[in-house]
């Protein structure tokens, strides 16, 4: 391993400062990536630039919407009950991604700025409509997380540029997001393919939703769904994420443009499912294989829309039913 | 038996303190002032000519102590059973992980920097990756000096007729199942110290499960350095663990030894994660066509199998492990007509090792797979079939095993029992139950020409007692059962016994820790050591006591008359009188102990084992029909062991034995794609996790073996054997798909779930 | 070029010289002979390497050096205290939790930031708090065991 000097700075300008200053320097935050990247001497910068001791990169905010600092650890996600609420998908995600001891270092910033197919915290930040406050050496810029990615490693930061935080709206009360990640094992693994919704339903039939209890049960999802047809449920609003089926982390807008506006039918659902599907671009590889992962699309995307109106239904119920999904 | 104060109870290991606290050390963890560090450079490509190889500019990096390669080796030196695997490549390379040249250096990183710096040049060659290929005529041949690739290791079993057998069938199917690469995954990757003295002899800090034929195997390589008649001794460390990973001695350690020499200091080298995954030897994978008939009434009537090993590119024991393969398939169950062919066939892939089970995963997951398609076929009830052709004590097996003790039917019911099978059975819902049982060896297994063991028992002056065995711990807690064992025979407590196991310069001979053999021969060692030093003790205590020694007894260290109560002596106190007298003596004893089996015969006929172990695995498990997922409800893992001379330890077998046949069954590949590993790290080679464990409820069924110590037999590698075929009839009684193919992936499923539904 | 850095490390100040390419694992067994911490991966993919830093399990094997300055350090060397071990290491090795025990040290170090943090954890709570924790040997259901017992008994 090469040597490598390490920096400290203590504010957002310092680390910019550094950072155009010094050659091959390299952000490090959690370091749970970068750290394994220069062990396996696949980087090899002469300097790194730490961002964990910026308190301001720390912050999460829930005033208005909801603000994360790019520094803020997945476990600091996890326990805030906020976000759990109103925001799920984000914890569905932080709380499985690695395992225990990489979520108490990694950062919700560096799993975004790796910008891996198979990012866990993308999906959700793209459903949640989350923006990125980029600030760089004197100017600063709010981009859509849409287009911050622009390929596998690869960004909108320049040379100099310091993701801050996400920026999130807040979201119409009968709003419900998910984030589910199919994986081989229940822990440390990243995700085969990684599905995220956000729904919000307007109840057409009258006030009370009569089927609350049906998420309790171990029904097949088609079941499930068979009986939400007669509660009339009209989906509003809706954002469907993938991850791990292109090259970046995407939206799919025809299967979000075809949902939205309807009544939730098992049958509309399907279609979601193979509209998604077509929106994708799944390669073989170690981890999973293409047709595989295509098909899961169809599957993911309907437990995830399903998992999302739920959360909507019964939004006190912290425990779900054990179910395979 | 009844009696029993020590053996028979739940005894935390005795070296879990150390382990617990940090302060075990590991190979890892073994300093020697003025260590240097050892790397290797391997090949780059499968199969590939090496034009140049140029080190020059790696020796010129300060720091730097010595860089070899082949020509520094030793010329035609050879390691492994066949002799064909030089440990420093030269001329041409035949799989991703030839070694081909090494570097000593003060500290790792320079040792690592150094690697990058040697320059080589190879012509590619094309590869040979699949076994079926490379069997065919006129496929390249690997080892251009043989004239075959199928190695010349002509396995064949023939018990009775089975044409005949086949003619006479109620039922008959015949199906090929075939199984993957899985490596061993020890948490403490592999490593070793070679440090010479000024005489030449050689110090070994070793990890290894086999220090008395490590030892022999390094005596042979001074020879071949022109060291002859030259002592080695091996210090294993505390082993990280073994699973089989070290059965066998390899390239590195010769590597280290020739550094050691060149710089005349200790050289240390550790393997980093990926090596271990790369650079060690799986668990091979096989291809296996098989044939099983029944008669009406459900009697097995015979049994064929044919096998390919895929053996890569050079031999290890993988290679002999048909020999245990034939255990299961000959005598799994009772069947009268077993035929078995196997071939182990070079290819340009990953060399093959021990593994626990040693072939017996494989082997059981084609037989008990094929038996649950025979119970569809003729009607039965795939329990009830075992049930009618279940194993039975005093029987003697097509392949003329003796079975002694056999707790196979009452695994079974335990099975029947415990996962509700009649009412789980068939129920189509996308939830199912199955089963599998297992053979396996239980009392030793006579693979070299001794399968012995020795034992030393010294006895200090305060009573307390140090065992010097030549078992090697592995995690398993061998330890901790012999130092039992001693003190329960003695009649002292077990904090009183200290055992020591690590040092051949002090330890006794054993032929290693494989064959789940252990508990049963190096516990026989030890308990007739210690019934001959107890023997010592009475003899001299009843001089003390002026009693007769027939007389005498020992409890919890006290000495006493079973006749007169008054007459007592603490140990301590006569063996102080027994030593500081004129004529004095230490008390001393040793034993060494080999089982009365039998290496096979030229037609693989023998009683290999002592005792056979057997067990039965039932499963329930639902299976998601739209992902493919399949989540284990409940799990039943019934052993029969003769005797748990500590269920603590006993059980902790079976848990890890279970989860790790679960790995096997469901997730665990080593993907390789024309010779290249793609998966060698934990993230994508996935050992299950604590998320991962399904509820398991370990049996132990007790038979009293009359060989096994207090009645023991092994169960070391039984906890994994029928995992997977246990699973994969589960999941055929959930869906109606029977995965032939391990590892049972979701894909896999759903696949076959869509052809099903074409 | 070499730093100097200070931080306690299990209930002592130390102060120490460190290269900034370093990792806390290289420290703690190379420099400071805590070889207790294991490294069995080198990556943060098998927890080996666990000690808990401000309260919070880590794996040191990718936790670079300079960031240990002011923080407050435990590894399976402090557990121990006035020669009694914890109760997690007497629980680890009276319910069958170690077998080869590579493991150990940082799934006790796991457990202990677990148990630290809530008194009374779940079984959930448990897998999960060891999920990055691996090991070949045991099949975890004893170490499950272990941990739930020290839980239970206070």
């Amino acid at each position: 391993m090469r040597g490598f000097e390490y920096y400290k700075p203590k504010t957002v300008k310092e680390a910019i400062e550094l950072m155009v200053s010094l050659e091959n320097a390299k952000f490090i935050a959690g370091g749970t990536d970068i750290m394994v990247l220069i062990r396996q001497k696949k980087i090899s910068p002469q300097s790194v630039v730490s961002l964990r001791n910026i308190p301001e990169l720390a912050e999460i905010d829930t005033k208005d919407g909801l603000r994360i600092g790019s520094c803020v650890t997945h476990n600091d996600i996890d326990k805030n009950e906020y976000i759990k609420k109103y925001y799920s998908a984000l914890t569905d995600a932080t709380s499985q991604l690695g395992s225990r001891q990489i979520r108490n270092v990694a950062t919700i910033g560096g799993n975004i700025c790796n910008a891996a197919p198979s990012a866990d915290t993308a999906c959700p930040l793209l459903v949640l409509d989350a923006k990125a406050v980029i600030i760089g050496q004197d100017s600063s810029r709010e981009v859509d997380l849409d287009e911050f990615f622009l390929g596998p490693g690869k960004t909108v930061l320049s040379r100099g540029e310091i993701l801050k935080e996400f920026i999130m709206p807040r979201f119409n009360e009968n709003t419900g997001s998910s984030y589910i990640k199919h994986t081989r094992r229940e822990a440390m693994d990243l995700p085969i393919l990684g599905v995220a919704t956000r729904i919000t339903i307007s109840i057409t039939s009258g006030n009370e939703v009569r089927c609350r209890d049906m998420f309790c049960t171990i029904d097949s999802i088609s079941n499930i769904l068979e009986r939400l047809k007669d509660e009339g449920l009209r989906c509003e609003d809706v954002r469907i994420a993938m991850g791990v089926v292109a090259p970046r982390p995407i939206r799919a807008k025809k299967a979000e443009a075809a949902l939205k506006g309807k009544i939730v039918t098992p049958e509309l659902f399907e279609e979601i499912g193979e509209i998604a599907a077509s929106e994708a671009q799944p390669r073989d590889s170690v981890r999973g294989e293409a047709w595989y992962r295509r098909e899961m699309i169809k599957v993911l995307v309907k437990r995830s829309l399903a998992k999302s109106m739920d959360r909507v239904i019964r939004p006190d119920e912290a425990i779900y039913p054990e179910r395979l999904w | 038996m009844d009696n029993l104060k020590v053996v028979g109870k739940k005894i935390p290991k005795i070296d879990a303190p150390l382990k617990a606290t940090g302060a075990a050390l590991y190979i890892q963890d073994v300093k020697i002032p003025g260590m240097l560090h050892g790397k290797i450079l391997y090949s780059q490509y499968p199969h590939a000519r090496i034009i140049k190889l140029d080190t020059s500019k790696a020796e010129k990096l300060p720091g730097v102590r010595a860089v070899v390669t082949a020509k520094d080796m030793p010329p035609n030196f050879r390691i492994g059973i066949m002799k064909d695997n030089p440990p420093l490549k030269s001329g041409k390379v035949l799989s991703i992980r030839d070694e081909i040249a090494a570097v000593a250096a003060t500290t790792p990183e320079i040792a690592e920097e150094a690697l990058s710096l040697i320059e080589v040049e190879y012509e590619e060659l094309p590869g040979i990756f699949d076994p079926l290929e490379a069997m065919k005529e006129g496929a390249m041949l690997i080892h251009e000096e043989a004239k075959s690739n199928i190695l010349k290791m002509p396995w064949r079993l023939i018990c009775g007729d089975v044409e005949k057998a086949k003619q006479e069938s109620a039922y008959i199917v015949e199906d090929t199942f075939s199984t993957q690469w899985v490596t061993h995954c020890c948490l403490g990757t592999s490593g070793c110290v070679a440090h010479f003295d000024m005489h030449n002899n050689l110090t070994m800090y070793s990890n290894t499960q086999i220090p008395s034929l490590a030892q022999n195997d390094f005596v042979e390589a001074l020879n071949a350095f022109g060291l002859k008649n030259r002592r080695v001794r091996i210090i294993q460390a505390v082993i990280g663990g073994g699973f089989g990973s070290k059965l066998d001695t390899y390239a590195y350690e010769y590597i280290a030894i020739l550094l050691a020499l060149k710089t005349r200091k200790p050289v240390k080298i550790i393997f980093t994660r990926e090596e271990e995954f790369f650079a060690t030897s799986p668990r091979q994978c096989t291809i296996t066509k098989i044939s099983h008939g029944c008669d009406k009434d459900g009697r097995l009537t015979f049994r064929d199998v044919e096998m390919v090993l895929d053996n890569g590119a050079y031999t290890s024991w993988g290679a002999t492990t048909p020999s245990v393969m034939m255990l299961p398939i000959s005598s799994l169950y009772k069947v009268p007509n077993v035929r078995y062919i196997a071939k182990c066939v070079y290819t340009n892939n990953t060399y093959c090792q021990a593994m626990r089970g040693y072939g017996n995963p494989q082997a059981t997951f084609a037989i008990e797979s094929s038996l649950d398609q025979l119970a569809e076929k003729a009607g039965i009830d795939p329990l009830e079939l075992r049930r009618i052709n279940a194993n039975e004590p005093g029987e003697i097996t097509p392949q003329r095993f003796k079975i002694t003790s056999c707790g196979m039917k009452e695994c079974i019911e335990e099975v029947y029992k415990r996962l509700n099978w009649k009412e789980k059975r068939g129920k189509d819902n996308g939830r199912g139950v199955g089963m599998a049982s297992l053979i396996h060896v239980g009392g030793g297994a006579r693979v070299y020409k001794s399968d012995g063991c020795g034992t030393i028992i010294k006895m200090d002056d305060f009573g307390k007692v140090d065992v010097f065995t030549g078992a090697s711990d592995i995690g398993q807690g061998s330890d901790t059962v012999i130092a039992q064992i001693v003190a329960e025979v003695i009649g002292i407590p077990i904090e009183d016994v200290n055992v020591i196991n690590n040092d051949t310069d002090i330890c006794p001979w054993d032929v290693g820790v494989h064959a789940s053999r252990t508990t049963f021969v190096a516990g026989n060692a030890a308990l007739g050591a210690a019934r001959k030093i107890r023997e010592q003790i009475l003899e001299a205590a009843g001089k003390i006591l002026d009693e007769d020694p027939a007389d005498l007894d020992i409890k919890d260290g006290m000495v006493f008359s079973t006749k007169n109560k008054e007459k007592s002596t603490p140990l301590g106190k006569a063996l102080r009188k027994i030593h500081y007298t004129l004529g004095g003596k230490m008390l001393m004893a040793e034993y060494f102990y080999d089982p009365a089996n039998e290496n096979f015969d030229k037609e693989f006929k023998g009683n290999l084992s002592v005792s056979y172990a057997y067990g039965a695995h039932g499963v329930e498990v639902e299976v998601d029909r739209e992902t493919g997922k399949v989540k284990i409800l409940n799990y039943v893992a019934a052993h029969d062991v003769g005797k748990a001379i500590n269920p603590l330890l006993l059980e902790g077998q079976i848990y890890g034995g279970g989860l790790q046949g679960i790995g096997y069954a469901l997730g665990e590949k080593m993907v390789y794609q024309n010779g290249r590993l793609m998966n060698g790290n934990f993230l994508d080679y996935k050992i299950p996790t604590a998320k991962d464990v399904p509820p398991i409820q370990p049996v132990i069924v007790e038979t009293d073996e009359k060989d096994g110590p207090f009645g023991a037999k092994g169960i070391g590698e039984p906890g994994l054997v029928p995992t997977a075929p246990a699973i994969a009839n589960a999941i055929y009684d959930a869906i109606g798909v029977r995965i032939k193919d391990l590892p049972i992936t979701p894909e896999k499923i759903l696949a076959a779930l869509k052809a099903k539904d074409k | 070029m070499k730093k100097e850095i200070t931080f306690n490390l299990n209930n002592e100040e130390t102060t120490v010289e460190v290269d900034p390419k370093w990792t806390l694992l290289y420290l703690l067994r190379e420099v400071l002979n805590l070889t207790g911490t294991k490294e069995g991966c080198g990556y943060g993919e098998c927890g080996a390497c666990t000690v808990i830093i401000d309260g919070k399990a880590v794996n040191s094997c990718i936790f670079p050096v300079l960031e240990a300055e002011g923080k407050n350090i435990i590894t399976i060397e402090g557990l121990a205290k006035d020669g009694q071990m914890h109760p997690l290491q007497k629980a680890f090795i009276e319910k069958g939790a170690v077998q080869c025990g590579f493991c150990t040290p940082g799934m006790i170090m796991s457990a202990k930031a677990l148990l630290d943090e809530k008194k009374n954890p779940t079984d959930e709570d448990i897998k999960e708090a060891i999920e990055g924790n691996l090991c070949r040997c045991t099949g975890y259901v004893m170490i499950i065991d272990a941990i739930k017992s020290v839980a239970a008994g206070r």
